[in-house]
């Protein structure tokens, strides 16, 4: 299933990747599979930092990344001030501005001068750099989780970005009206060192706190390495973790398979569709395999050339699938459940007939026996077969299935869908596949052996 | 009594229908646009799945046989790949060739190689299956058995589901390509096929009607065309 999965999520992201997409995935600038050079906030500061040196044009774009990396770009920033010319050096000083305004540190005005902001900057790292550290931000985010305290949030807007990620974690699972209180405070934060306009009312109730936490878990998938220090391990697990791919994982690892692109949990929407395709699948190859074996009976008993001739007619011309198409031009789209079952239990039956007949057995053999010596043959060829019409009356009765489903996903670049629905059509087109292999009549020696 | 007809007499069947059907497509051409698009998606039908017949047998023959009869490790790579590409509904395969290749014959040669896939899997179980219910076989193997006894006795007679699914070919395509159109899969500058025709959301019915029956009369033509002589 993980070779599956990584060939569903190329098909994903190689559709992804046609001229004039109008649904590019938010992860499509990452590499699919694997990242050699993941880009975190050192990477990222660094490059700011000597854009606003050099000056120019470049240099705004640089201004406005570095507004934007905040305090999570400050450990790397201001340490490396003093390696720098004093034009540059108030350059990027000045670019700091924004930075220093919503960390509440100082005023626009207090720092409109570069040489007053660099000595601001300096003497702002030598009296918090101690704030800076993984472990007291988590300590005062874990506080600030527990109780509202004013000045722990202060703490908190003092470090900036560098606390995102411990709050984000601090989110944690929302059930209680506690949880939707945590919430509401951790919220205020983020809103205010993020600048994103992300509100937690204080009426909000337990859906609502839910909504917010994911949207700040996309945030962080989205976002989460351009505030993050990649280092050691960390830069080794971030050639995986920092790919399409990866990004997909641990969207299923958070649980339910990810969240579609209008919030519904990818499990739930498979959970919709499986009745519906398991049902058409089961049904449908139920009735077609035996009606199958019991046409192609008919057809070898039938003396008459005439009869013969349109019975496989009648069973190649219904194997071709776009009789489906007839169907909906003259019963509608209303047609239903009704019509799709039949459609693909006469199609099967079309096709295992016509198998039937045409493959080697001799006439003195059973139908069903050869039924089921064919088995292996048919169960490689046929599940994608069937699996496809069943898309097919899918789509043509409005029938809400996973082939719908993934079809729709794939179109608008839903990519969570996209992997739910296909890999259930997948494992159920894999259980077919190996389901056959298994009720295939064994020789007394396998031919692995008999190879040597 | 259930004699196949000479070789002769089914490609004189098939160049009829491929005939009539180019004759129905010339005559019906010039009265309306739908009936052009007709006429186009019938050049394309029948040029595309010839074109996949053709690869789809160069994949297969040589591949379903080295894994019926040759080393382990190429069985058990075709085993994995088959799974891989079976794995799928067909029609998003298909809509992601259709996708990531620029040019239509790159697409259509990429269905050949699926599903030369497929029918070397096909023919790799026919040749096991024929090998376990001969006991007189046992040791015979590719590498043991001469190259050309092979090919006459192994393989003559394990191609019967092979041109079986052959003969699928061109509704096999149209399938996909109505699929792919009716999904909204469908690439907005590629050729003009029956795809839409069949898969529009309200199909005119003529030339669906006509472009369903070309699939129907040309697939049972190629069936008959490839009716092996172990049918009997």
């Amino acid at each position: 299933m993980i070779a599956v999965s990584v060939g569903m999520f190329w098909a994903s992201a190689s559709y992804a990747r046609r001229p004039g997409n109008q649904h590019p995935s938010p992860f499509a600038a990452l590499p699919v599979f694997f990242n050699p050079r993941p880009i975190g906030v050192r990477e990222l500061s660094a490059r700011a930092l000597r854009s606003i040196a050099r000056g120019g044009r470049p240099a705004v774009a640089a201004q406005l990344s570095l507004a934007r990396l905040g305090g999570a770009a400050l450990p790397y920033v201001l340490p490396a001030l003093d390696s720098l010319d004093p034009h540059s050096r108030e350059r990027v000083a000045l670019a700091l501005t924004p930075v220093a305004v919503r960390m509440e540190v100082a005023s626009a005005e207090e720092l409109a001068d570069g040489a007053q902001a660099v000595l601001f900057w300096t003497r702002f790292w030598q009296d918090r750099a101690i704030d800076f550290r993984a472990a007291s931000v988590r300590h005062l985010t874990g506080r600030l989780a527990e109780r509202s305290i004013a000045l722990r949030r202060e703490d908190l807007i003092h470090v900036d970005t560098f606390a995102l990620q411990a709050l984000i974690d601090d989110l944690g699972q929302v059930d209680t009206q506690d949880d939707v209180a945590r919430v509401q405070r951790l919220n205020s934060v983020l809103a205010q060192i993020s600048d994103l306009p992300v509100s937690c009312p204080p009426n909000a109730s337990v859906a609502d706190a839910r909504r917010v936490v994911d949207t700040w878990r996309d945030f962080w998938d989205l976002h989460g390495s351009e505030y993050s220090a990649l280092d050691g391990p960390r830069r080794l697990a971030a050639t995986f973790v920092e790919t399409q791919y990866g990004k997909w994982l641990a969207a299923v690892l958070r649980g339910g398979l990810g969240r579609t692109q209008t919030g519904e949990r990818a499990l739930d929407l498979v959970s919709q569709g499986l009745a519906t395709t398991s049902f058409l699948l089961f049904v449908g190859l139920g009735g077609g395999f035996p009606l199958g074996v019991a046409w192609t009976r008919f057809e070898r008993q039938r003396l008459k050339f005439a009869t013969r001739v349109a019975s496989t007619i009648a069973g190649t011309a219904l194997a071709a699938i776009p009789c489906a198409t007839f169907v909906r031009l003259f019963a509608g789209p209303s047609a239903g459940l009704l019509s799709a079952i039949c459609l693909v239990t006469i199609t099967t039956a079309a096709w295992v007939s016509r198998h039937l007949a045409r493959s080697t057995m001799s006439q003195s053999v059973s139908p069903i026996a050869a039924a089921f010596s064919v088995s292996a043959p048919l169960g490689a060829t046929y599940p994608p077969f069937v699996l496809s019409a069943i898309v097919l009356v899918e789509l043509l009765f409005r029938l809400p299935g996973l082939g719908r489903i993934a079809a729709r996903s794939l179109a608008s670049g839903d990519v969570n869908a996209w992997m739910a629905a296909s890999l259930a059509l997948a494992s159920a087109s894999l259980l077919l596949r190996h389901a056959a292999d298994l009720i295939r009549p064994r020789a007394t020696q396998s031919p692995s052996m008999r190879r040597g | 009594m259930n004699e196949p007809l000479p070789a002769k007499q089914r490609l004189a069947l098939a160049a009829a229908a491929a005939a009539v059907l180019v004759l129905v497509a010339t005559l019906l051409a010039p009265l309306s646009l739908e009936l052009q698009a007709y006429a186009r998606g019938l050049a394309f039908a029948v040029l595309a799945g010839l074109s996949i017949m053709a690869v789809a047998f160069l994949v297969a023959l040589p591949l379903g046989a080295l894994a019926a009869s040759g080393p382990r490790a190429i069985d058990w790579a075709l085993r994995f790949f088959c799974d891989l590409v079976g794995s799928l509904p067909t029609v998003f395969v298909a809509a992601v060739f259709w996708a990531s290749t620029s040019s239509t014959p790159r697409f259509v040669c990429a269905l050949g190689v699926l599903r030369g896939l497929e029918q070397a899997w096909l023919l790799r179980c026919e040749i096991v299956r024929l090998e376990a219910e001969d006991p007189e076989s046992v040791p015979r193997g590719l590498g043991r058995t001469p190259l050309v006894a092979f090919l006459r006795r192994r393989m003559s007679a394990a191609l019967g589901p092979l041109f079986v699914s052959a003969s699928f070919s061109v509704a096999w395509l149209t399938a996909l390509d109505a699929a792919v159109s009716q999904a909204g899969l469908r690439p907005p500058g590629a050729l003009p096929t029956w795809g839409p025709l069949l898969g529009a959301p309200h199909p005119s019915p003529l030339p669906a009607l006509l472009a369903a029956g070309s699939v129907a009369w040309l697939t049972v033509a190629l069936h008959a065309v490839f009716r092996p002589p172990s049918a009997a």
